[in-house]
């Protein structure tokens, strides 16, 4: 049962980690089009 | 039928009829029935990954394989499909970077390998073999359909599955939208319908303790009469089927699915690329308890009804459960949910058989018919129904069980457009010769691979396509710029934004006026 559930696990770890890095190359491009906000897990800035 | 089954099954069809007419209304262009126009938010985008995630495969494949082998399909079948989701947000980051994404996988791999090419061959070739594949996924999404919908209304399956005919009609008219609308609804009502199932089985079964304790010790056949199972061997990581196998299932469900059109698709619909990538990353959250309903009352399943009937498939074992130990409310809103999971992911693969037909055949082989855009969308329409039919008429005799039936497609897409797209995104150097070594060498390994009843047919066809491609890249020169600079450079040059401008201009105007409008850096 450990074994089966560390396979379901490490997938979902492996999902957060990996968007995270991604976001944060985004975030680092400063490209307005790929989503860069200045936030990390924001995608397009709020209209004031 | 129960009363509660009617009430409950008539406010999901009031309800799914009006969010199919209000998305109807927002359907413009070819574009946006292909992708919604690049324009999808988080939520609505969480929503249709989830649920096209969120198929008959695992609503009734996955409790149907624990309850056939136990927790071996949480490696095979979870841990797979959820490795997939989780490789996922790496492809979309690429895919959803140029100014103007393609519309549909063919057009992408036309506009990697193909962009001065007049009729594309290889657009040609990826359509017809996706196609085959989601006619196939669509079939069993019907298959699902029939065997819920004959349990809630007694009607025999044979002609059960005719009901789904009524849905496609509802969500076909609106395209993508409205299955993305539709998808929402269906994966909340996917959510709250197994949270009911799992708490009638805990209910049933005195708790998750007990549920272990039975299987830990049952010998039960799957079907009466049946041989019996080894004591034990359902809390087994390997289960009935052998680490070779289960890898062999892991790999395809993990790689194959990661790189299967439809989500390739699905990563060009969102506002931007972080969208695209928080789209996948929300998708798993999202779909871990769900993924825990379906473990649980899959694994109780088997100590509440030890054997199936003689005759009934592992994919009938969902719906008996709820209809025996659910109260009547609670089993309908289980079984409404299920039906609600074929609805939305056959939706989805249909439309995209519709326009791998419609946009990318008939526009690859007929290149200098003129294509009006209203026209063009009625006759996706058209072709999206059509098929739907044959997808019926084809589900009269299911030849196999649902979740296996992903995974064969799983893997030969896989085989077929793994090293094609990680290359093609990754890999400057990766052209067009490459990607037809790959396509074709990959995708006739798998099927040789699988009449040759190899253990794992998907590493088979991987690895010949892998050579080929190598093979291909290096005999031929590099690809031009025009090729592969959007999914690169943050600002592509003039020369690639006009081979992405006159491709997508053969049959939408709006994308002229998209490429004007869309901001820059």
């Amino acid at each position: 049962m450990a074994i089966a559930l560390s396979f379901w696990g490490g997938s979902i770890l492996f999902v957060i980690v990996v968007a995270l890095i991604l976001c944060k190359k985004i975030e680092d491009s400063g490209v307005k089009r790929w989503g860069a906000t200045g936030s990390l897990f924001s995608y397009e800035k709020k209209e004031a | 039928m129960d009363i509660s089954y009617i009430i409950v099954f008539g406010l999901y069809v009031v309800f799914l009829a009006w969010t199919s007419w209000k998305s109807s209304q927002q359907v413009e262009s070819l574009s946006d029935f292909t992708t919604g126009g690049h324009r999808m938010g988080l939520l609505l985008g969480v929503g249709t990954s989830v649920a096209t995630w969120v198929s008959v495969a695992s609503v009734m494949g996955v409790p149907g394989f624990l309850y056939r082998t136990g927790i071996a399909a949480i490696i095979g079948w979870v841990a797979g499909w959820f490795l997939a989701t989780a490789i996922m947000p790496i492809l979309a980051y690429k895919v959803r970077r140029p100014e103007m994404p393609a519309r549909t996988f063919p057009e992408f791999i036309r506009m990697r390998y193909e962009p001065f090419q007049k009729v594309s061959y290889l657009q040609l070739i990826v359509a017809v073999l996706m196609f085959v594949g989601y006619f196939i996924f669509s079939h069993l999404q019907v298959v699902g359909f029939g065997i819920v919908f004959s349990t809630i209304t007694g009607i025999p399956y044979e002609w059960a599955i005719f009901g789904f005919l009524v849905f496609l009609i509802m969500t076909c008219t609106g395209g993508f939208w409205s299955v993305a609308a539709t998808d929402t609804v269906n994966a909340i009502l996917i959510l709250v319908g197994l949270a009911f199932g799992l708490w009638a089985v805990l209910t049933a079964t005195g708790g998750i303790g007990n549920i272990l304790d039975a299987v830990a010790v049952t010998t039960a056949p799957v079907n009466v009469g049946g041989p019996p199972m080894k004591a034990g061997i359902m809390l087994t990581p390997e289960g009935s089927f052998g680490w070779g196998a289960l890898m062999a299932i892991f790999m395809a469900n993990a790689m194959g699915a990661s790189v299967s059109p439809h989500w390739i698709a699905r990563f060009m619909a969102p506002k931007n690329t972080k969208a695209a990538v928080l789209q996948m990353m929300w998708t798993v959250i999202v779909l871990i308890p769900i993924f825990i309903c379906l473990i649980i009352i899959g694994l109780g399943a088997k100590a509440l009804l030890p054997s199936l009937p003689a005759g009934k498939t592992t994919d009938y074992i969902m719906p008996l459960i709820v209809q025996q130990y659910a109260p009547p409310l609670v089993g309908a809103m289980t079984l409404i949910a299920i039906m609600a999971a074929s609805v939305s992911t056959a939706n989805s693969m249909l439309l995209h058989c519709g326009t791998s037909i419609y946009y990318d055949i008939y526009r690859a082989l007929f290149p200098n018919r003129e294509i009006n855009e209203a026209k063009a969308t009625n006759h996706l329409r058209i072709s999206v129904f059509l098929l739907g039919i044959v997808a019926v008429l084809s589900a009269i005799k299911p030849p196999m069980l649902l979740a296996m039936g992903f995974t064969y497609v799983y893997g030969a897409f896989g085989a077929a457009f793994m090293w094609p797209v990680w290359f093609g995104l990754f890999w400057k150097r990766m052209n067009r010769s490459g990607a037809y070594a790959g396509i074709v060498i990959g995708t006739v390994g798998f099927i040789a691979a699988r009449v040759m009843n190899a253990t794992n047919p998907f590493v088979v066809g991987a690895a010949l396509s892998l050579v080929a491609v190598l093979i291909a890249v290096f005999a031929t020169s590099a690809p031009p710029k025009e090729s592969y600079e959007a999914y690169f450079e943050p600002e592509a040059s003039e020369s690639t934004k006009e081979v992405a401008r006159r491709i997508q201009q053969e049959s939408d105007e709006k994308a002229k006026e998209k490429l004007a409008l869309a901001p820059g850096k």
